[in-house]
Parts: C-alpha cells; sequence; structure tokens
C-alpha cells in the first residue's frame, strides 16, 4: 500500500478516534480484569496473574506504541498495542453501547409528530387516475435493496449490541447461539448489498441529481411546517436519501467486505477503522431509513402506491411532484 | 431425547414419510382424475411430445424473454442454486450419508456455499418482491403463494444462520424448519416441482399429436 | 335441474370438464404472471384482470374445493377456497368470452406448459350449461340452428355466390356430387365476404385435376358450438357436415381458410362423434401444399408486392401448420417479408375464440388488434398481408380501418391460384 494511502487512512482513524474518545487517551487505559483493586475481588483469573506486584511498571511492558504515532508497528515484545486498545475501548463503550440511541430518537420522535399532525393526506383527495412513476424492474430492484438492507440491519444490529445489551439481558450462552447466527447471516447477505447497491444506482440514478429547485425545497424546509415546493420526479429529500445510500453504502461495502475476507488487506488497523466506519454507516443508514419508510408508508397517503402499482394518483403527483407530473403528462399541475 | 434429536429423528422421519406418501398420493390423484381417449387420427407421438413439452420449457423463447428475464433469471437462480445446496452442501451430505443414503460425495468449499446460497437467496427474494410489486402479481397471489416462499426462505436462511456449525440449537432450528416444510410441501403450491411434469407434459402430448413442431 | 341455481349448474360443469389435463394445470399453476406478457388484451390496456391463468379461476377454485386430491380434507380444516358463486361467475363472463381468444400464446411463455386456451374452452362449457353466454354468440347460435350458418347465409345465397364465381372463372363448380374425392366447406365470412375464394378453389383444383364438391346441406365450417363452449351444439354443427360427407361418399373434407373450423373437426370432431370419420380432413394449406410438391398446381409469376403473413393462431400454433403456408407464400411472391415474432408465437388479430362475433367486446378486440397493427408497422413499406382465415380477415379489415393503416388483405387460397401458371 502506498505511503500515501497509509498517511490518509492513519488520519481518518487518529479523527474518528479523537472526535469521539478524547478522555480515552493512554494515560487512563486500564488493565483488564481488576487488577488495580485486586483486595477487593480475590478471583482468579489476569487479575491475579500479577501477584501483588500490580503497578504501572509492569502494565507499561505489558503494552506499548505510540499512541500519537497511529504508523508505527507494535513494539517487539509487547503483548498490546495501543492504537488497538483505543479501538476497543471506543468501539465498545461509544458505538455498541450507544448505537442505538440514534434510531431510537429517530422513531420517538417520528411518532411524536405522526401522533400531532398524523398522516399527511393528499389534500385534494384522490382523483382515481394514476401515473406512471416506476417500472417493473425500479420496483424489483428498491425492495431487492430494502430486503437485503433489513436481513443485513437485523443481523448486523444484533452483533452490535451482543455484549453491552444482550449479554445482560439473555445471558451469554443465549447470546452467543444469536451472535453466531447473526454473524453468519451477515457475512452471507453482505455481498448482495453491493449487487443491490449497483442495481440500484443503475435503476434511480436517473433523476437524482441536484436542481436548482432542490435550493427551494430547502429554503422551504420541504414543506414540512406548510407552504408548497415544487420538484420534479424527486425532491431534494428523496435526491439527499438516495446519495446518501449510495455514498455511505459504498463505504459500508468496501470496509464490510474488508471485514468479510480480512485477507485481502494485511493491516490489522485498516480493519479496525471499518469496524468503526461500519458501524457508523450502519446507525446512519438504519436511522434515516426509518424515515424514509415512515414517509412511504403511514406516514403519507399515496406513497407506497409508487412503489407497489408503480403508479401514483394524480392529485398525488400535483402535490408532491408537480414539475414531474408536468413533464409526465404535459398538462398543468394547477388545474 | 434431546431437541436435535426429536427434529433430527422422529419428527425427520414422520415429515419425510409425509412428504414421500403426501406427494404420491397427490400425483396420482391427479392422474387417476383420468381423461378420454383422443380418438382423433393422430399426425405425431403423444408420447414423444410428452417429452418434448417437458424439455421445450426449460428453454424461455426469446420474443418473450426481452420481457420476462428478470423472471427468468430470478427463477433459475433460486431454483439451481436451491438444488445445489439441497445436494452439496458438506453438511447434508453428512446428513444423508449418514440417516437415508450411507455414502456420499464430494461437498462444496465454503466460498462455493457462500457464493451458491446468495445466488439462491437474490433469487428468491426477486421473485417474492416482484410479487407483491407487480400489480399482475398482486392480482393473482394467494396466500400460499406468500406462505410457502417464506416458508422455503426460512429454510435457507436458518440453514445458513447454522453455517458456523458451533451451536446444536441452530441446526435444531434448521431441521424444525425442514420438518415443517415437508410435511407442508405435499398440500400446497410447493407442488409444482412434481406437477410441472404433468402439465408440460400433457400440453406437449396434444402438441405431439398434432404433429407440431414447437 | 330445476332447482339448481346457476352457480351450481356452471361449478358441476367445470367439474366435468375438469379432466386429468386441466387438473394438471390447475395443480401446476405457480401464479408467476408470465402469461400476462404474452397476451394481447393485457399488453394493450396494462389491466391485470387480462392475465391469462387468472381468467380461469373460478373453474380453478371449483377444482380445488371438490375435485383435487386433499380437497375433503381440507375442506374438514376450513382451508378449501369458497364457493364460487353466481356474482363471480358473472364478473368473470367478459373474461372468458370478450378477453380470450383461445390463442394459446399464452402456454408458449409459461413455464409450466399450461394449456390456457384448451382450459378456457372447457371453462365456457360451465358458462355456457349456466346460460352465461354474452348475446352475439347467443344469436349467432340461434342462426345455426335456422340455416346452419352462425351469419344466415342460406344454400341460395350460396348458390347465388357459386353462379357468379362460376361465370368470373368459367369453371363450373358442381353441388353435391356423390363420389367426389374432396368436399370443400367455407366459413359464412367466405362465402358472403370473400366469395373469390370459390372461384380459387374451382380454378386450383380444375389445374390439379382433382374431383370436387360442395355440399348443399353442409356448408358450413365455423363451429359456434365450440366458440359458445357448448358440446351439444358443437356435435351438431359437426354431425352435418360429417354425415353430408358420408353421404356424398368422399374421401376428403377441405377445411377452410378459417381457425377455429379446423380444431373443431381436425381435432375435436372425432371425439365430439365418438367415432373416427369415413374420410379423411385436410385443410385446404395442405391439400395446397401437397398438390405444389406433386408438382399439379405449378407456380407462375409471382406477385411482387412486399406481402407478409399472419398466422392464424388455429392453423399455425395450435394446428401445426408452419412450414405449408409459408413455402406457399415464397412460390408466390417475390418479396415475402416476416413480421416480427412470426410463426408460432405470432400475435392473435384479437377476434378469434368467438369475439368477433361478440359486439360487446369490440373495442377490447380493437385494443388488442393493436399488437397486430405494430407488426404490421414494422415492414417498411408493406403492401399486402396475406391472412389464410376468413374470420382473422375480417378483422383485420376492421383493425387497419381503426389504424388508418393502408393495406391490400388477401385470402392464401387466392394468392396461390393468382399466381398460377399461365393464369
Amino acid at each position: 500500500m502506498s505511503k500515501f494511502a497509509q498517511g490518509a487512512i492513519a488520519l481518518l482513524l487518529l479523527l474518528v478516534i479523537a472526535l469521539f474518545a478524547t478522555q480515552t487517551n493512554a494515560q487512563n487505559v486500564r488493565p483488564p480484569g481488576d487488577a488495580v483493586n485486586l483486595e477487593s475481588t480475590g478471583q482468579p483469573g489476569p487479575s491475579n496473574a500479577l501477584g501483588d506486584r500490580s503497578d504501572s511498571e509492569i502494565w507499561d511492558a505489558f503494552r506499548g506504541g505510540d499512541p500519537n504515532d497511529l504508523l508505527a508497528p507494535r513494539p517487539d515484545g509487547v503483548v498490546l498495542s495501543t492504537t488497538g486498545q483505543h479501538w476497543r475501548e471506543f468501539r465498545e463503550n461509544y458505538i455498541n453501547k450507544y448505537a442505538l440511541w440514534l434510531p431510537a430518537g429517530v422513531i420517538v420522535i417520528l411518532t411524536l409528530f405522526h401522533l400531532i399532525s398524523g398522516k399527511m393526506k393528499i389534500s385534494a383527495g384522490r382523483s382515481g387516475n394514476m401515473i406512471p412513476r416506476f417500472t417493473l424492474n425500479a420496483r424489483v430492484s428498491h425492495w431487492f435493496m430494502a430486503s437485503i438492507f433489513i436481513l443485513l440491519g437485523l443481523s448486523g444490529i444484533t452483533i452490535m449490541i451482543a455484549r453491552p445489551i444482550l449479554v445482560p439481558l439473555l445471558g451469554s450462552k443465549v447470546t452467543s447461539v444469536l451472535t453466531s447466527a447473526a454473524l453468519q447471516g451477515h457475512n452471507l447477505f453482505g455481498p448482495l448489498f453491493v449487487v443491490a447497491l449497483l442495481w440500484m444506482f443503475i435503476k434511480f440514478v436517473r433523476g437524482n441529481f441536484f436542481q436548482i429547485v432542490d435550493f427551494k425545497w430547502i429554503f422551504k424546509l420541504g414543506g414540512f411546517f406548510g407552504g408548497h415546493v415544487s420538484s420534479r420526479q424527486f425532491n431534494f429529500g428523496e435526491k439527499s436519501w438516495f446519495w446518501m445510500v449510495i455514498l455511505v453504502g459504498i463505504v459500508m461495502s468496501a470496509t464490510g467486505l474488508a471485514l468479510e475476507f480480512p485477507w485481502i488487506m494485511e493491516d490489522i488497523r485498516l480493519l479496525q477503522l471499518s469496524t468503526i466506519l461500519h458501524g457508523i454507516g450502519a446507525i446512519a443508514l438504519i436511522s434515516v431509513a426509518i424515515g424514509h419508510i415512515y414517509i412511504g408508508t403511514i406516514g403519507m397517503e399515496g406513497s407506497i402506491d409508487s412503489m407497489l402499482k408503480g403508479e401514483v394518483d394524480e392529485n398525488w403527483a400535483k402535490e408532491h411532484h408537480d414539475l414531474w407530473y408536468e413533464e409526465v403528462t404535459g398538462k398543468s399541475a394547477k388545474d | 431425547m434431546g431437541f436435535l434429536d426429536f427434529v433430527e429423528g422422529p419428527l425427520f422421519v414422520i415429515a419425510a414419510i409425509t412428504f414421500v406418501l403426501g406427494a404420491l398420493w397427490r400425483v396420482i390423484g391427479i392422474i387417476r382424475i383420468g381423461r378420454k381417449k383422443d380418438i382423433s387420427p393422430p399426425k405425431g407421438s403423444a408420447a414423444a411430445g410428452f417429452i418434448k413439452g417437458n424439455l421445450r420449457h426449460f428453454f424461455p423463447r426469446g420474443i418473450f424473454a426481452r420481457r420476462t428475464w428478470l423472471h427468468i433469471i430470478g427463477g433459475y437462480g433460486f431454483h439451481i442454486g436451491l438444488f445445489v445446496l439441497v445436494f452439496f452442501a458438506a453438511p447434508h451430505i453428512a446428513f444423508l450419508d449418514d440417516r437415508i443414503l450411507g455414502f456420499g460425495w464430494q461437498g462444496m468449499p465454503r466460498w462455493a456455499f457462500v457464493l451458491v446460497a446468495d445466488v439462491a437467496f437474490a433469487g428468491l427474494i426477486v421473485l417474492w418482491v416482484r410479487r407483491i410489486s407487480d400489480p399482475v402479481m398482486r392480482l393473482i397471489s394467494d396466500w400460499e403463494d406468500h406462505f410457502g416462499s417464506w416458508l422455503t426462505f426460512l429454510v435457507m436462511l436458518t440453514g445458513c444462520l447454522a453455517m458456523q456449525q458451533s451451536h446444536d440449537v441452530l441446526r435444531a432450528v434448521h431441521m424444525l424448519v425442514i420438518d415443517v416444510w415437508l410435511i407442508y410441501f405435499p398440500f400446497s403450491r410447493l407442488m409444482h416441482a412434481f406437477t410441472f411434469v404433468l402439465s408440460r407434459g400433457n400440453t406437449g402430448a396434444t402438441y405431439g399429436r398434432k404433429g407440431m413442431n414447437l | 335441474m330445476s332447482d339448481q341455481s346457476k352457480a351450481e349448474i356452471a361449478v358441476a360443469k367445470f367439474l366435468e370438464h375438469t379432466d386429468a389435463e386441466a387438473a394438471s394445470f390447475f395443480e401446476a399453476c405457480v401464479h408467476c404472471g408470465e402469461c400476462a406478457q404474452a397476451c394481447h388484451f393485457f399488453l394493450n390496456t396494462g389491466d391485470p384482470k387480462y392475465t391469462p391463468t387468472y381468467k380461469l379461476r373460478p373453474m380453478e377454485r371449483a377444482y380445488k374445493r371438490d375435485k383435487a386430491p386433499f380437497a375433503s380434507l381440507k375442506k374438514n380444516l376450513g382451508l378449501a377456497p369458497s364457493k364460487v358463486t353466481e356474482e363471480e361467475l358473472l364478473e368473470w363472463e367478459p373474461l372468458v368470452y370478450d378477453a380470450c381468444n383461445m390463442c394459446g400464446r399464452c402456454t408458449l411463455v409459461c413455464p409450466m406448459g399450461i394449456d390456457i386456451a384448451g382450459t378456457i374452452r372447457k371453462m365456457r362449457e360451465g358458462y355456457s350449461a349456466a346460460g352465461m353466454v354474452p348475446e352475439g354468440l347467443k344469436s349467432a347460435a340461434e342462426y345455426v340452428k335456422k340455416t346452419t350458418s352462425p351469419m344466415g347465409v342460406t344454400i341460395k345465397a350460396l348458390k347465388a355466390q357459386i353462379a357468379r364465381q362460376e361465370k368470373i372463372t368459367g369453371i363450373p363448380i358442381e353441388v353435391d356430387k356423390k363420389g367426389a374425392d374432396y368436399m370443400a366447406i367455407f366459413s359464412s365470412m367466405e362465402i358472403m365476404g370473400y366469395p373469390e375464394v370459390l372461384g380459387a378453389y374451382a380454378k386450383l383444383f380444375k389445374k390439379a385435376g382433382l374431383s370436387w364438391t360442395i355440399s348443399s346441406t353442409a356448408y358450413e365450417a365455423t363451429n359456434v358450438g365450440v366458440q359458445i363452449g357448448s358440446g351439444a351444439l358443437a356435435k351438431e354443427i359437426l354431425e352435418r357436415v360429417v354425415n353430408a360427407a358420408e353421404a356424398l361418399e368422399v374421401k376428403h373434407v377441405i377445411s377452410p381458410e378459417c381457425g377455429h373450423a379446423y380444431g373443431a373437426i381436425r381435432w375435436a370432431g372425432p371425439n365430439m362423434m365418438g367415432r373416427q370419420f369415413k374420410f379423411e380432413v385436410v385443410h385446404i394449406i395442405e391439400v395446397l401444399d401437397r398438390l405444389r410438391r406433386e408438382g399439379r398446381i405449378p407456380a407462375g409469376t409471382k406477385d411482387d408486392r412486399r406481402m407478409t403473413l399472419h398466422d392464424p393462431c388455429q392453423i399455425i400454433r395450435r394446428g401445426g401448420l408452419l412450414k405449408e403456408p409459408r413455402s406457399l407464400m415464397d412460390d408466390a411472391c417475390s418479396d415475402f417479408v416476416e413480421m416480427k415474432g412470426a410463426g408460432v408465437t405470432n400475435f392473435c388479430c384479437g377476434g378469434g375464440g368467438g369475439v368477433s362475433a361478440n359486439p360487446r367486446a369490440e373495442d377490447l378486440k380493437l385494443a388488442a388488434f393493436n399488437s397486430k397493427a405494430e407488426q404490421l408497422r414494422g415492414i417498411d413499406g408493406l403492401q399486402a398481408v396475406v391472412v389464410p382465415c376468413g374470420n382473422c380477415r375480417a378483422v383485420f379489415e376492421d383493425g387497419l380501418d381503426d389504424q388508418e393503416l393502408e393495406l391490400e388483405v388477401l385470402g392464401l387460397s387466392e394468392l396461390v391460384a393468382d399466381t398460377l401458371e399461365n393464369s
């Protein structure tokens, strides 16, 4: 691997860790177990392995490496590398522990939103005239992605929350079974995500490039708080979601493949980075996907038609995609 | 007797017997309805037509394939994938060797298993999502179509989840779903796996008698 | 019988006609929807209800409820499909009569090879027994009973057409000639709309030195009974022809350029009568092909217009005469171009299976013709289309008019007669 790439990866890893884990620097790394408070436990295991001579000297000899030089290899004779320790702590203390708060928050907000403002109705009511929106192949590619996404999401979350949440909840035996299953499933469906992503890109990239009209959409906050917003086949929200899926999806694919086939990359730090990016990307995608699912189903009248039947009600099109409606039908959306 | 022993032992035997006898009963039941003998002077052989009809319908015609390629790829991907998984996954061969046949053969390497399983899953998912997103499919599908798809999906899924082979529970769950699938099979549309021979053959025989070369 | 509801009558007939073949079709269908992609009614309307397998639903339900293996087990468990109701049958009636030409194109795309067309034919038996038949077909049946022809063509009218053709060609046509080798039958559409076919036969058979005749009691080939789905009526119509042919002691009966007529007499005929005939049924295309190969009707100057050939479903796809019309075409015209999808996968004209006799289905028929029009438009500089089926020909004329396409429509026999050596 080139020096440049190594440097870039190191920088990225450093940034990520520095951003979230400033306090887990080398100074307050704790050895595993309860090595510091020996007297209070007295249990066998690594904590007692040091005998009575638990002190910082031994621990310093145990681990090693310059915490500020991520590219430096682990010094000889050292058991634990500092960067590895950082990675582990960051992953366990931040990602795995708090990962679910974001999607959970999205669900709470959407529930409140739904309770307060209710389903977004087609204000003119349904016209009964349907106009084609997505071809069958586009729909199948969407649902193919959706299926793979759900399978990967469920298995991925299981792996992610196994230690901090499932073990205390279900015990380590059950968790072991679940994670074994989830890991196999996740590894199996992972490669299909790459296929789904590619298919999705090909089928939906047309119409998803940002345009001037999107700025107006942003200024009006998508019309969620009133006011009419114009948009073509896809509005700014949909376009952003599309590009987020594609771009984050590429990161998820790359990091996922690296983790599934670890022999592709020799450097363990790349794998460490991959787990972190993969986790963050997953949480981001899942959280926004919840919003996407909400608007596509119970949030907005008439939306689901486009993906189930391939056609939408004329009035729905006039309301939500007026410019597209005019393009497709050649009629004015204001009539 | 443990749960695994139960689903691999007595329950499996019951399921397998139900599968074999049920499927036989159904196929024989269809044939036994009988049909009037055709006395119009034939131009060709009905028997040859029966075989030809069966073979001919494996190959889609170009003029239709342009409209139905997704379904063809999905269908073949799923069915071929499933057959390969059933007969060439190493644990399956070991199971057949142990319990039924008394001999085994070479299984697939792990990478091949993953590849084939991915193809099979992709195919099944495409077939099912097409069922829910095409107005034609939504109109003609009934609960049996969905139930059969999902049950088969679960059989495949539980099998893959047990791939690490480190937990008996996962193996037992897979076996349990297989047992349910085997028992459900002869009473359901999954029977198309056998009845297609009859329907293709009957049409082929009619065409054969008429001396048609399709 | 009288206390039975219409639905019960229909269902009883459905069950009676569900033989092992139909049962295997109902059992094998996996609801994959491919058939929709082959059906010109679906393709031109986009309406899912025109999916071929969906048209069979009531009969399939009746079978699964009362006749299929495990039916009683499922009934006891409450898992059997519900009873077929009269409302449902009425809802399906236009699907069964207006939106199916029994063209059999769907069978070709079906991964299970299901013969939906043949099963629709059986299903119509139930509908016709319950009296649920479109008015247009009912009145055609009335005409048949009175005059033997669904269009009400009387023997007087036929004789007038014969006399005119004798005058034009200068060749006598003998009616009721006992001991002739061949007896020709025609569709009413040909007799009234395209009488030149009589002259063409006269010319061709004279050239070939073949003895033939027309019966004054059985000249009608169209079998409305088959289209309506009434086995009794179909047999009655057929009987006239069989009796006349056997009385005249002919060796062959020539089935005309008409789709259903051929299948009705050639393949279904002996089964309906319950016996083999004392004569052989041959299609006019077969006769001409045979005579051509024997050198009895040598080809002369070719027609140099750009022409294409329509494949009437019951003659080509379901009748097996694929190559014969093509070799006749090659001999008869110098610029023969096949349309896209020609041969066994060709589109139906949209009027077969009784649809063209059913005024209620007029719009649907014209919509379905759109597929044919697209095929025709796909050939640059096309001047004429050869349509070897009287019914298709009439549908073509309507359809071309509707689509504002200028094309000459010809019968194959006429084309062969016109391009005969020294003619």
